[in-house]
């Protein structure tokens, strides 16, 4: 593909967001959204991960998978990579800050099934990206997910108060705000195309 | 469920927290427990804030008994007791004394007990226990004794 | 032969990853060898990583906790002098305000990271952990049984009256862990070879239902101890007790203790309950009365029962001791109040002999609850 890196990282934020275009990633993102401050936490840590596991992955997919011709095997190897690479950040995170390990809770060993991440590994696998368009890929899905949820947590915080009918209060307004989220981020989908 | 409901869910098994826990034998799930008492006390036309303001003043009321029954408001025999130490909420936000109020309505006999930590649980969790737990508040035998 | 190489081949990566795993928890979880610092005197050395409770533990040194460690009690809290990070999600339910500017965290969400320094409340660091075995268990009343336990290892134990021990409960029944409850000892000192507990049975109660429904004579416990500031302050002042159901209790070893060192106080001895069926030991205090002349035993009863057909002072406890400090005990002489029971009854207490002139600062009570 001849699109270049940093139009790549600019793309892979706004116009193609991997959450709101493509929605991977949901789950922990509707949960950990309620609050601000471990949504940033989060965050940081799935940018962490989808960076590393996609350049790491591509290392992997180059010079071992494809030489020993085990290309249908690369689902099991990529998980394989991202679960471990999610538990060194989760030792990591443990011994620097273990206000944010106890806050993040259960979330943190959950990235490793997070689909974005595979996601992005895929795609970047499929697209048959260079190593260097995969570390700008991986970093800006990274960061466009980052944007996502903090934006979402903002939105949350303000309409809690907000007077919701009983049943839509909470889970079914949030889906109700991804949705709008995503049809204001299509918006972007004229400019540029990741592909 | 909620992280945070699972994990105050395990914290309400029997000998976690209190030997015999606070979910009875209830089948159901913490949410779905919350949920359905919510719609109960709705229908009843009780107000989970209202009723925990009255269990505080009828609490503040009867410890004044030192352990014996004291008629409170004209309208209840409330006897309070109490055991050493203290005893944390589920959902880990707080920790509260052992103090039981016994509470009947004079009129038409209708008892019920709670704790401080029921009250907590009440007020901000909406959370009356599952049942067959000791410290089940049933809503219907609250709106009797309320009456 | 493809289909053997390719599953080694995945096994081959995972394997190295698990072991790159493996050295990067050996480097970032290694701690290294802690100093910890308590009360500015006592020193040691440990491995870091693992947190305050179970590290001071190891050392011989039993900070109090009724459930393990687990976090869910908020009773193992120590004053960190060092700084240890911020307060985390764990400890906010159980520190106070207060508490946190004096720097106390929960000392089993803290984990020693590197040299720190911490204050312990002094007797702690002579707590030691006993074997024993139960000896007798007694039903004192309907609601409490008397434990006597015969210590195994250590032989003896050095205690001052008043104090408690932290007795642990095995898993039993739907409970699948250790607990521990603090329980006052009510032997004397002197007796140094066995203490003697009272257990009132808490409807729900961990421990409680464990001791009344469960124990066995002849069954091996643990505990550590002992534990406590209530004691007997040493002055001439006269000794107003008050105790309630098994609050009795501290004041039983007080009391004895008392009368076998030949003090010269004058001591009056305040026993509140219901009923009839809810008073013990009354014997063995009236013939305590009866050979010492300093001792007043005052056993008053809120709601006898008619068959009771009780002569005794009937009342509310506080009433009672109104009445007393009024018009029975010398004015003029300094008193000092020694409480045991519900944090209710205590409240009451004081206050009673606030009103009767005696100051907060001579009102003594264990506050372990």
């Amino acid at each position: 593909m001849k699109i270049d890196p940093i139009t790549l990282l600019f793309a892979s934020i706004f116009t193609s967001n991997i959450l709101l275009a493509n929605f991977l990633g949901m789950c922990s993102y509707i949960s950990i959204s309620k609050d601000l401050k471990s949504s940033n936490g989060l965050g940081m840590a799935v940018t962490f991960v989808m960076t590393v596991t996609t350049v790491v992955n591509w290392f992997v997919y180059h010079y071992v998978i494809v030489p020993l011709k085990i290309e249908y095997l690369r689902y099991i190897i990529f998980i394989v990579v991202i679960a471990a690479v999610v538990q060194i950040l989760e030792m990591v995170i443990d011994r620097i800050s273990p206000s944010l390990y106890i806050t993040l809770g259960i979330f943190l060993p959950l990235i490793t099934v997070n689909c974005a991440i595979l996601g992005v590994t895929l795609f970047m696998q499929l697209r048959d990206y260079s190593v260097v368009q995969s570390l700008f890929y991986g970093l800006g899905s990274g960061l466009g997910w980052w944007l996502a949820i903090v934006l979402l947590a903002a939105i949350r915080k303000k309409i809690d108060n907000a007077p919701a009918p009983a049943g839509l209060k909470g889970t079914g307004l949030t889906f109700i705000t991804i949705g709008i989220m995503a049809m204001a981020f299509i918006g972007f989908s004229g400019m540029i195309r990741v592909q | 469920m909620s992280p945070e409901f699972i994990e105050a869910q395990k914290n309400m098994k029997p000998g976690v927290i209190s030997s015999v826990g606070f979910l009875g034998d209830d089948e159901r799930d913490l949410a779905q427990i919350i949920q359905e008492d919510e719609l109960l006390m709705s229908q009843l036309q009780l107000d989970f804030d209202e009723v925990a303001r009255w269990m505080e003043r009828i609490m503040d009321e009867a410890v004044k008994g030192l352990g014996e029954p004291m008629i409170v408001e004209g309208k209840w025999e409330v006897q309070i007791y109490e055991a050493r130490g203290f005893i944390p909420c589920p959902f880990k936000d707080g920790i509260f004394r052992k103090r039981v109020a016994l509470v009947r309505n004079l009129q038409n006999n209708a008892k019920i007990s709670f704790s401080d930590l029921s009250i907590h649980l009440l007020k901000k969790h909406h959370f009356l226990q599952g049942r067959g737990s000791p410290f089940r508040i049933e809503p219907e035998q609250l709106k009797k004794l309320l009456d | 032969m493809r289909v053997l190489v390719e599953p080694l081949i995945v096994s081959l990566i995972s394997f190295l990853l698990a072991l790159i795993i493996v050295i990067v928890d050996a480097v970032v979880n290694n701690y290294g060898e802690v100093k910890i610092t308590i009360n500015k005197k006592k020193t040691m050395t440990v491995k870091g990583g693992v947190p305050l409770l179970f590290t001071l533990a190891s050392q011989g040194v039993f900070i109090p906790s009724a459930c393990g460690g687990r976090g869910s009690c908020g009773v193992c809290k120590v004053k960190v002098l060092s700084d240890v990070g911020p307060y985390l999600p764990t400890e906010f339910a159980y520190i106070s305000k207060e508490q946190m500017k004096e720097n106390v965290r929960l000392s089993c969400q803290v984990k020693v990271k590197k040299d720190i320094e911490i204050e312990i409340p002094e007797e702690l660091l002579y707590a030691k952990k006993f074997q024993a075995v139960v000896e007798k268990i007694n039903n004192v009343t309907y609601d409490i049984k008397e434990l006597t336990l015969k210590l195994i290892e250590p032989k003896t134990i050095d205690f001052r009256a008043g104090q408690y021990v932290q007795l642990s409960i095995p898993p039993y029944g739907k409970i699948n862990e250790v607990t521990q409850r603090a329980y006052s000892i009510s032997s004397p000192p002197s007796e140094n070879e066995h203490i003697q507990l009272l257990i009132r049975l808490v409807p729900g109660g961990a421990a409680t239902t464990y001791v009344h429904n469960y124990m066995k004579e002849g069954e091996k416990v643990q505990f550590t101890g002992p534990f406590g500031e209530f004691y007997v302050r040493e002055t001439n002042a006269v000794m107003i007790c008050v105790a309630g159901g098994s609050g009795m209790a501290p004041l039983r070893s007080l009391i004895i203790d008392l009368y076998q060192k030949n003090v010269e106080r004058e001591i009056w001895y305040f026993f509140g309950a219901r009923a009839m069926k809810d008073l013990f030991y009354v014997d063995f205090f009236m013939e305590l009365e009866k050979k010492w002349k300093n001792f007043h035993f005052i056993p008053a009863l809120s709601s006898p029962d008619p068959q009771d057909e009780w002569n005794g002072e009937i009342g509310l406890i506080t009433d009672v001791l109104d009445k007393y400090l009024k018009s029975k005990i010398d004015l003029s002489k300094p008193k000092e109040g020694y409480l045991c029971g519900s944090p209710g009854m205590i409240n009451a207490c004081v206050q009673v002999m606030k009103n009767n002139g005696i100051a907060e600062e001579k009102i003594y009570f264990d506050k372990f609850a």
